[in-house]
């Protein structure tokens, strides 16, 4: 085995990681404040992507087409909660993860219908170019799409921990009965990690679209990578998730670049079950839980 | 009152069924088409049925085959083999058709040929593996390609055209892949080449980075990329990203408008990468001599002047498809009075099919051939300064 596949497969490995993660972030948001599993996340990214596409192809500068695709996906987030999740916000859990798959469903159908079935590219994010190091290559937007997870990262951080706005939103997400007799609205709060988790998709989209090109369906198998990392880490922690997004990222690259047949997607899922029959909360310690 | 109107309304309902029954009686020759109307193939499906009717348009313009008009009979197969096969079913038991069509995707027409045997009704599959050929059974016929017909072609250009004898195969984690990877080595092998190094990767998948290093460091001379997704598209940009300059050869699906459109600069890098299709895209092209050529411009002339759009391979294959039950119907003629009889009579002149020329390939049957595809018809293109160009012809 060369090294060069090895590091080939690292820096892959890195760049799946950071999307997984991102995708995981959205879960995260949607389901902390609501313990709602958000199936529709994935959704929101391809919107992000299909979105900032069409934007560009009108003429609109990348920047404004990015702005504008957030708009309009932050849009899509808020109809999700308020025509489809708080109308029947008290069903059980599963009956809520069902509605989001319904929601799915017929926002990649209106897409297949808006935008047709071809696939999607973007260029790079200022005509960033590849580099070469050590027989490897990191493509011109890998670095983007790493950088937009970090940010993503800190600024949830800053978010939850510095802004009232945020800390009322962990309050919901610890105790919402307590959240409401402080004069918190926790349907607001709700509707805000939906608007939230959307806009984050649709960044994530934007950003990977260069990488990964995007087409009406690449939402649901994006959905299943993000509840993988979330699970895997931890969902109740935005740490878990990260972990666990790079941890998916890192088995599948590793594995396409060291063994010799396909079947990657089963190696991550292989994961999961290990981890699940090992630890059904995720690798990291839910808060107040005993490490 | 209502009562009444409930009655009326129902007796009406059933003289408009029997209305429907009695037109679909004798004196038509009924052909069921199962291609996808909805579901994740239906671009395919729609695509595939458009050829189809328009074919069944121009018999029954020109006043039908012997004298009947032809009605097709078309069912959603949804993309799912299930329905594929229920729909099949209902075509036989229910609608009684003469013959059938499956003519959306392979793993979906596979589904369709247990049906066709135990039912004893001759129908035609779409599928594009040689793997399935030892299952055909008695009633089922495969006027499509074969990867052993095809994969010659890309080879020679290789081999020939760019003087490689090595091979680094990247292969799709699918049902089309395995028959690719199947056929490969040994057709290569024939050919004086070796493939020295196989990778795979899954029809979704957006890195194939980790892969195409090892194909770098193969020391393999060209690769070829079998998909039939846009991984196999977002390959050859990957691929040249990585500085991986050698020859590629691909399946028909990298040579997709859409892909060449997203990945322009990395399709036009020399060597540009050369992509099996098929002469309807590019007959202008063929060489004047081809009597193919002519075949392929009334085709694209006439369904222009029906539908107002190019039609592109799958259409090709819908038209030819009922061209093919067309011809097996002329020269069986059968008697509609006993429908298991007909069958068996249109079972038998599909077997006697010889030398008949189509869009897709000329095909001349046997009981023992059911694939029969003697003269294959891909062909090899590439692209520069925008435009798709022709490489090679199987005759070149």
């Amino acid at each position: 085995m060369e090294a060069s596949t090895v590091l080939q497969s690292l820096i892959s490995g890195l760049t799946l990681g950071c999307i997984y993660a991102a995708l995981g972030l959205g879960l995260f948001v949607v389901y902390g404040v609501t313990r709602v599993l958000n199936l529709a996340q994935g959704e929101f990214v391809m919107l992000g992507g299909m979105l900032t596409v069409s934007f560009c192809s009108m003429g609109v500068p990348l920047l404004g087409a990015i702005i504008l695709a957030v708009i309009v996906t932050i849009i899509s987030g808020a109809a999700l909660y308020v025509l489809v999740i708080k109308p029947a916000r008290n069903a059980s859990g599963s009956t809520l993860a069902f509605l989001t798959v319904g929601f799915a469903y017929a926002i990649e159908g209106i897409t297949l219908l808006v935008w047709g079935w071809e696939y999607h590219s973007l260029t790079n994010f200022l005509g960033s170019s590849s580099i070469h190091l050590w027989g490897a290559t990191i493509f011109g937007q890998a670095p983007w799409v790493v950088g937009m997870t970090v940010l993503m990262v800190v600024g949830l951080y800053l978010f939850f921990g510095r802004t009232m706005v945020g800390k009322a939103l962990r309050a919901c997400a610890d105790e919402p009965l307590g959240a409401r007799s402080v004069g918190i609205s926790v349907e607001k709060m709700a509707l805000l990690s939906f608007v939230l988790a959307a806009g984050l998709g649709a960044v994530a989209g934007a950003t990977i679209t260069p990488l990964t090109m995007t087409a009406y369906n690449v939402g649901v198998p994006l959905t299943i990578k993000g509840l993988l990392a979330a699970f895997l880490g931890g969902i109740h922690r935005a740490e878990g998730v990260i972990v666990g997004g790079l941890l998916v990222g890192f088995a599948e690259a590793l594995s396409a670049g060291l063994m010799p047949t396909g079947y990657h997607d089963a190696i991550a899922l292989g994961l999961l079950l290990v981890v699940f029959l090992a630890r059904p909360q995720g690798l990291l310690p839910a808060r107040g839980e005993a490490g | 009152m209502r009562k009444l109107g409930l009655i009326l309304s129902c007796l009406a309902l059933l003289a408009v069924g029997a209305a429907g029954c009695a037109s679909g009686g004798g004196d038509t020759y009924r052909v069921g088409y199962l291609a996808s109307q909805t579901g994740p193939y239906a671009a395919l499906g729609l695509a595939s049925t458009e050829g189809a009717q328009l074919a069944v348009k121009q018999i029954n313009d020109a006043g039908g085959i012997n004298g009947k008009l032809v009605e097709l009979i078309l069912i959603d197969d949804k993309g799912t083999a299930t329905d594929s096969a229920l729909g099949a079913q209902k075509l036989v038991e229910v609608e009684g058709v003469l013959t059938l069509a499956s003519a959306t995707a392979t793993a979906l027409s596979h589904s369709v040929i247990p049906v066709l045997n135990e039912n004893k009704t001759p129908g035609l599959i779409i599928s594009g593996t040689g793997l399935i050929m030892d299952q055909l059974g008695a009633w089922t016929f495969k006027p499509s390609s074969c990867e052993f017909d095809y994969i010659p072609l890309p080879l020679k250009y290789l081999r020939d055209d760019m003087g490689a004898t090595t091979i680094a195969a990247m292969i799709e984690n699918s049902g089309y892949g395995e028959g690719g990877e199947h056929y490969l080595s040994p057709i290569a092998e024939d050919m004086g080449m070796e493939v020295i190094e196989t990778q795979h990767f899954d029809p979704a998948a957006t890195d194939m980075t980790p892969q195409l290093a090892n194909v770098k460091s193969s020391g393999a001379d060209s690769m070829i990329i079998w998909g039939s997704g846009p991984a196999g598209a977002l390959a050859i940009k990957q691929a040249r990203e990585m500085g991986i300059m050698i020859p590629i050869a691909t399946t028909p699906a990298q040579s997709s408008l859409r892909y060449y459109e997203s990945f322009a600069d990395f399709y036009e890098m020399d060597p540009a990468p050369a992509c099996l299709d098929n002469k309807p895209t590019i007959w202008p092209q063929l060489d004047d001599s081809d009597p193919d050529k002519a075949m392929c411009q009334k085709f694209e002339e006439d369904f222009q002047a029906e539908y107002g759009r190019v039609p592109g391979i799958y259409e090709a294959i819908g038209t030819s498809f009922i061209w093919f039950i067309a011809d097996a119907l002329e020269r069986a003629d059968p008697d509609l009075g006993d429908l298991e009889n007909a069958r068996s009579q249109l079972r038998d002149a599909y077997e006697q099919t010889e030398n008949l020329s189509l869009i897709i390939g000329t095909y001349t049957m046997s009981p023992d051939d059911h694939y029969g595809r003697v003269v294959p018809k891909e062909v090899l293109v590439s692209f520069k300064d925008g435009e798709k160009v022709l490489v090679r012809t199987h005759y070149d």
